[in-house]
């Protein structure tokens, strides 16, 4: 079933920098086609933003009391200082575990119709609780979770406000959390700026690389929108994780994956990479896909890929200009991907307009938090 | 340490021989030895937990047999628990587990029930399944237990074949060698004190479930821990109104009849000696507190059992009724046969992992 989306901008929110579009874009400098400034972030229509629902959304998103251990909130892997994710290849996985993907910044979120590397989910209301509960990730049972916010005074009094429950619900705490995440966005980055008109905005080594990544490169191919991905799904030949060749924990995270997210006995047994949309599918054509990521913040989001196994933006140009890797599942491998033929001097450039995708830091001062307190009598 | 030697013998050898060297109160319930080892193996696993800070043996300890001394029982990460630790002796033979009976089948359902659930083990079994495949000890000893290779289920009858082999042993009582004092209490047991009408039998319960009036405990509902995994558990069961309950309900919960409201099912005497504090809330710390209760006739509660009645007993005669109960303990269950004592918990890389079969 799709939600039905209304793109309103939250009246007391998004603050669009440089929204003046003042110059005209110059005649001689026209704006590549497939590529735009970053508007306001679609709101669902049964999940509407009000400052009161961000503000509660914000604490549960750093309260470790959405998980199973009550220590593993949604920023022990969306990690602020870390580029709202996680600088290593493989995020932190729950105690006694390790994941098995990389960890993906909130930063924009908001804006994929597709949450999850493979898109297993399709709403931040949905991705929030599938990591809250994931066995390798938050490890919590909605039942559990749910009667804890009960014993937190301040939670009562803020669901009863922002959702009108006479205890807290746990569906609504993630659509506190899907609310505050849909104001951690960034629409005024220098190329968000460059495409609104300011011909000064963008250097001119990322100027030659905007060019590059609509024209020679072809990124624009997938990356394309203002979100700098048609969220669609490819292989393009990103090498295996190489921590399932040297950490036993990794190995079991890697089992378990195939075991629960579904694959055949014969795939359980031989399978020795992420078989990525394959999991929703079941197609052996989607072996190996994933889809495309957006582009932006990833100043802060190293290392890159589905399993992090490329380290620097440099690194995703020199693969790409190679043709990128290849993986157990060549076969999927798309056709897209070849080798580019780039000069040195045109991969420094596409890595500068790369850069210009991210603004500055976004660093909030974190939530004072509350606790669980006894529960007085007949509370209603 | 002879005891120790031929216990190990009984384990391995037929059931049968174990009831030779050590007087039991049953005879022994057949298992798969191999796979009772393993299951003593995992039963001190902490990697059958989910964060990996609980095995079984966290809250059955050997040394107590297999309770904990707490009131109320620890629980999982963040969370307590709202019941005191119930002994594992002779626990194969019990028609129904947990204080409320709420599990009625078979001992590897328990041990799934413990495992998994939220506030216990908060254990995902199918990362269990690919733990146990990560230690080579468990691919060696599945094998040996006659399954293919380590799986949730196979783990969990292994739980159920070890928890079989805990058995109650040599306790004066079944040995024949009971004080004047405890048979003087085992008259009183039968006759003027009427507890074997619910304690009867060899294990001294009939498992079913009876309302005494044990009262309240407010370590509970002070505790937000252990407020909140009870809420869990009320709701999970669709205890109406769960929120505002600030009493623990019993069998109520799972038959939804008021009648059974507050009742719980009767527990073993057996390893008394061990096992303290009692009652399902572990509000009584000693034995003279229990008799004092049931001498008073109970509780206070409207739906208490009304076999319960004040039973005037004089003080000699409480003191050979404890002296009877403890005549129902055993040797300790802190011996090779209970106890994992190797520490080769471990992971081992599989090397040539690209090559290798998962």
């Amino acid at each position: 079933m799709r939600k039905r989306i209304t793109i309103t901008a939250p009246a007391f929110a998004l603050v669009l920098a440089g929204l003046t579009a003042g110059a005209a874009l110059a005649e001689d400098n026209p704006r590549p086609e497939g590529l735009a400034a970053l508007g306001p972030p679609p709101i669902p229509a049964d999940n509407p933003m009000t400052p009161e629902k961000v503000a509660l959304g914000e604490k549960l998103f750093f309260d470790p009391i959405l998980s199973g251990n009550y220590g593993m909130p949604c920023s022990a892997c969306h990690r602020p200082e870390a580029g709202w994710a996680v600088q290593a290849p493989i995020s932190f996985g729950y105690p006694g575990t390790t994941h098995w993907r990389n960890s993906q910044t909130v930063v924009n979120s908001a804006y994929y119709g597709k949450l999850f590397w493979a898109g297993a989910s399709g709403s931040l209301e949905h991705q929030a609780r599938s990591a809250a509960r994931g066995g390798v990730a938050g490890n919590g049972e909605d039942d559990m979770m749910e009667a804890r916010l009960a014993f937190v005074p301040e939670y009562r009094e803020a669901f009863k406000e922002v959702f009108g429950d006479d205890w807290p619900n746990i569906r609504h705490a993630y659509m506190a959390i899907a609310a505050y995440q849909r104001t951690l966005v960034q629409t005024d980055t220098p190329f968000d700026t460059y495409m609104r008109g300011d011909d000064d905005a963008l250097t001119e080594p990322q100027k030659r690389g905007l060019a590059l990544f609509a024209g020679k490169a072809n990124c624009v191919a997938c990356h394309s929108g203002p979100l700098l991905s048609d969220e669609a799904y490819y292989n393009t030949g990103v090498p295996p994780y190489s921590g399932w060749e040297e950490d036993p924990v990794a190995q079991i995270t890697f089992r378990f994956e195939l075991y629960a997210k579904g694959v055949t006995e014969k795939k359980y047994r031989s399978l020795k990479d992420d078989p990525g949309l394959y999991f929703r599918t079941k197609q052996d054509s989607d072996l190996g896909k994933f889809r495309v990521p957006s582009l932006r913040y990833t100043k802060y989001t190293f290392p890159y890929m589905h399993n992090g196994m490329i380290e620097t933006l440099r690194d995703v140009v020199v693969f790409y200009n190679e043709g990128g890797g290849e993986n157990e599942f060549a076969e999927n491998k798309s056709p897209l991907i070849k080798p580019l033929d780039l000069t040195d001097a045109e991969i420094d450039d596409l890595v500068a307009f790369l850069e210009s995708l991210s603004g500055e830091e976004i660093l909030p001062e974190e939530p004072e938090l509350p606790s669980m307190e006894p529960l007085p009598l007949a509370q209603n | 340490m002879i005891l120790r030697i031929l216990l190990a013998g009984a384990l391995l050898a037929s059931p049968a021989v174990m009831a030779e060297e050590a007087v039991t109160p049953e005879p022994p319930l057949e298992v798969n030895a191999a796979r009772a080892e393993l299951g003593k193996r995992l039963f001190y696993d902490y990697r059958l937990s989910g964060d990996t800070s609980l095995a079984c043996a966290s809250c059955h300890l050997p040394e107590k047999a297999f309770t904990d001394g707490l009131s109320l029982s620890a629980a999982y990460t963040g969370a307590a628990h709202f019941r005191n630790t119930p002994t594992l002796a002779n626990v194969g033979y019990r028609d129904a587990w947990m204080h409320d009976g709420r599990l009625g089948t078979n001992l590897n359902d328990t041990a799934r029930e413990m495992i998994t659930e939220t506030y216990l083990m908060n254990m995902d079994m199918r990362i269990m399944q690919e733990r146990l495949k990560q230690d080579p000890v468990y691919v060696e000893m599945f094998e040996a237990a006659g399954m293919s290779e380590p799986s949730n289920g196979g783990a969990r009858n292994a739980l159920m074949d070890f928890m079989k082999t805990i058995q109650s042993r040599n306790a004066p009582y079944d040995a024949g060698t009971m004080s004047a004092a405890a048979l003087r209490g085992q008259a009183i047991f039968e006759g003027k004190g009427r507890c074997s009408s619910c304690h009867a039998g060899a294990r001294f319960t009939d498992d079913r479930p009876y309302n005494v009036g044990v009262p309240n405990t407010p370590d509970i509902w002070s505790d937000p821990e252990r407020h909140s995994a009870f809420v869990t558990y009320a709701k999970f069961f669709g205890v109406p109104n769960y929120m505002n309950l600030r009493e623990d309900l019993g069998a109520y919960i799972r038959t939804h009849r008021d009648e059974t409201r507050r009742s719980f099912l009767t527990p073993t005497l057996r390893e008394l000696k061990w096992t303290a504090p009692y009652m399902h809330n572990g509000l009584f710390e000693t034995l003279e507190e229990v008799v004092d209760f049931y001498d008073a006739g109970g509780g206070d509660d409207p739906l208490k059992d009304p076999r319960l009645k004040p039973l005037g007993l004089v003080p000699s005669e409480k003191a050979d009724l404890v002296a009877f109960l403890e005549s129902l303990s055993g040797d300790s269950f802190d011996i090779d046969a209970y106890v994992w004592r190797k520490d080769d918990y471990d992971y081992a890389l599989i090397e040539d992992w690209r090559d290798e079969q998962n």
